[in-house]
């Protein structure tokens, strides 16, 4: 079901640079895929490559800063991931 | 694990976090109903405006990858250990604003003025462009979706033509803004008829839903100070 998804593997050109980017982001290891490749959360983002980068451009404003904390941002997100019943 | 949705505030351990769960749950569902009395509220459990302004920003924000990621179909990235929660898809979709809401914010997002500058650019690049989808559609589906979470910022789409294509653009961006988890393959079939590929669809899907961030943001923001 869903939409096509290009992942890191089968990128080239644009999205593979700017996978190669996402890939160098600081983020905690908690949140690195035990797959190694990108976030399954950007790979959906990859039929609009451009929009990654507006997207989780974003993204890190909101995670990288508070004035909410970690636990607390993480409570935002479940709570909307479920109420959306989103397994995401 | 929490077995409805909309109880989830209920289950905060304490009170800061479930004003937080709250507020999250207004902004996700209703965020009209925002109001000075709620920031009231949100203030005498210690949140500041700093946090209000943090968290409807991140529920906006959040809502987008949910919706992103139901249209895509993505998979996890990792194994669930716990019981996964059951999709209700009866549950019926959110309700609509019955009117608009308008004014100048209760909080300027101003305050955070990378995340302010990220939005910016992420709104441009969405609504100002002519391909896959064309600059009247994105218009169309800004507006449908601004209507529908009751922002008055943005003019009513009732002053534009629609045409049979634009019955089903309005049917996705509905099912993505108020229900995202009614969103099936059927979903897209009426736009697969009309010849979009699955670049054209994704396309639609992220206008709706980055219009979607931005109304909710618009909305949250000016309906705290009513």
């Amino acid at each position: 079901m869903g939409l096509a998804i290009i992942d890191f593997a089968s990128s080239r050109g644009v999205l593979r640079d700017i996978y190669d980017r996402m890939r160098e982001r600081p983020l905690p290891p908690v949140y690195r895929p035990a797959h190694g490749g990108v976030p399954g959360i950007i790979t959906a983002h990859s039929l609009d490559p451009h929009l990654i980068a507006k997207v989780f451009g974003t993204s890190t404003t909101l995670n990288g800063a508070g004035p909410l904390t970690w636990p607390e941002r993480e409570l935002v997100n479940a709570t909307t991931s479920r109420l959306n019943q989103c397994f995401y | 694990m929490i077995a409805d949705p909309q109880t989830v505030a209920e289950h905060a351990t304490t009170p800061r976090m479930k004003m937080i769960a709250e507020l999250t749950t207004l902004v996700t569902t209703t965020p009209w109903l925002l109001s000075r009395k709620v920031l009231g509220r949100a203030h005498a459990h210690g949140l500041s405006d700093e946090d209000v302004l943090h968290l409807i920003l991140q529920t906006s924000y959040f809502g987008h990858l949910n919706r992103i990621a139901d249209a895509t179909g993505v998979p996890l990235d990792y194994s669930v250990q716990l019981q996964v929660p059951a999709i209700d898809p009866s549950c019926p979709p959110w309700p609509t604003a019955s009117e608009l809401v308008a004014g100048r914010p209760a909080i300027e997002i101003s305050r955070r003025p990378t995340t302010a500058t990220a939005l910016s650019e992420w709104r441009n690049y969405i609504f100002h462009r002519d391909a896959p989808v064309t600059r009247r559609q994105r218009t169309l589906i800004a507006r449908w979706v601004a209507t529908w979470l009751g922002d008055g910022s943005i003019s009513p789409p009732t002053d534009l033509t629609v045409n049979p294509l634009d019955d089903h653009l309005r049917a996705v961006a509905e099912v993505i803004t108020l229900a995202p988890w009614k969103i099936t393959d059927e979903t897209f079939e009426p736009l697969r008829d009309n010849g979009f590929d699955d670049a054209g669809i994704f396309d639609v899907c992220a206008t709706a839903t980055s219009a979607g961030v931005f109304s909710r943001i618009e909305v949250a923001l000016v309906a705290l100070g009513h």
